[in-house]
């Protein structure tokens, strides 16, 4: 059972690492998601450009789906 | 289906010199950002252009700021005369500028770009540096947002870098 310090941390999303910097703590105030920042440093350029090929053709398909759902199409 | 990453691997198979900048760029070195577009800084000669439309002529390149949407066709008096492109292809929606603000010229540009790996070759990306001065002179509400994740990603992995006392 995972203790309450933990449950808490969950709820508040994204924490700074102790050591993160300034412009770290700024990109975190302004509401980046800094974890999907730290994901996509774990990969190559390439790799990232095929992840937002990805999710800008899912996010086309999106709009399109709720742009037939209003008859706007 | 958008091909953006298939647009920038054949323009480089086609051998068309050219850095990615804008956007796409900043996604390269990391940034959690979604851009429709390509933009790229390319030279404006009349043989780079030449090779530039011979590369992308089977994806039917069309000046998207035309309401026309006239086919991309190149004269080498038009191509003198060009200081951009903005295009849509088949493969999704390419910008050539030929210089890039806060940065300067094609050469500038060049000089200030790092070289990246793709699955059929490399590539040339602007500097995160250079990115982040370009984006702070563009000033537009999108460009501060990227300025903020770029500066963060720089000082992750400079600080990354950087050797630590043990």
């Amino acid at each position: 059972m995972p203790d309450e310090a933990f449950i808490e941390q969950l709820n508040r999303g994204y924490v700074c690492p102790p050591d993160a910097g300034p412009a770290w703590r700024a990109a975190a105030v302004a509401g980046i998601d800094l974890s999907l920042i730290e994901l996509s440093l774990a990969k190559t350029p390439w790799e990232r450009w095929v992840e937002h090929d990805d999710a800008l053709s899912f996010s086309l398909q999106l709009r399109d789906s709720v742009s037939k759902h209003y008859g706007e199409a | 289906m958008e091909k953006l990453k298939a647009l920038i691997e054949k323009l480089a198979a086609g051998g068309v010199e050219f850095v990615v900048v804008g956007g796409y760029a900043a996604v390269a070195h990391g940034a959690s950002l979604l851009t429709r577009d390509v933009d790229i800084c390319c030279r404006f000669s009349v043989e780079n252009l030449r090779r530039l439309v011979r590369t992308l002529d089977e994806f039917h390149p069309k000046h998207r700021m035309t309401p026309q949407k006239l086919p991309l066709e190149l004269t080498d008096e038009f191509a003198a005369r060009l200081k951009n492109l903005y295009l849509d292809t088949d493969l999704g929606v390419l910008d050539c500028l030929s210089e890039v603000l806060g940065v300067g010229d094609f050469d500038e540009v060049l000089r200030q770009s790092i070289e990246i790996n793709t699955p059929s070759g490399k590539c040339r990306v602007l500097s995160r540096d250079a990115l982040i001065r370009a984006k702070e002179t563009m000033g537009r509400t999108q460009d501060k947002l990227a300025v903020i994740q770029l500066k963060a990603i720089q000082e992750r992995l400079l600080a990354d870098a950087a050797p630590r006392d043990r």
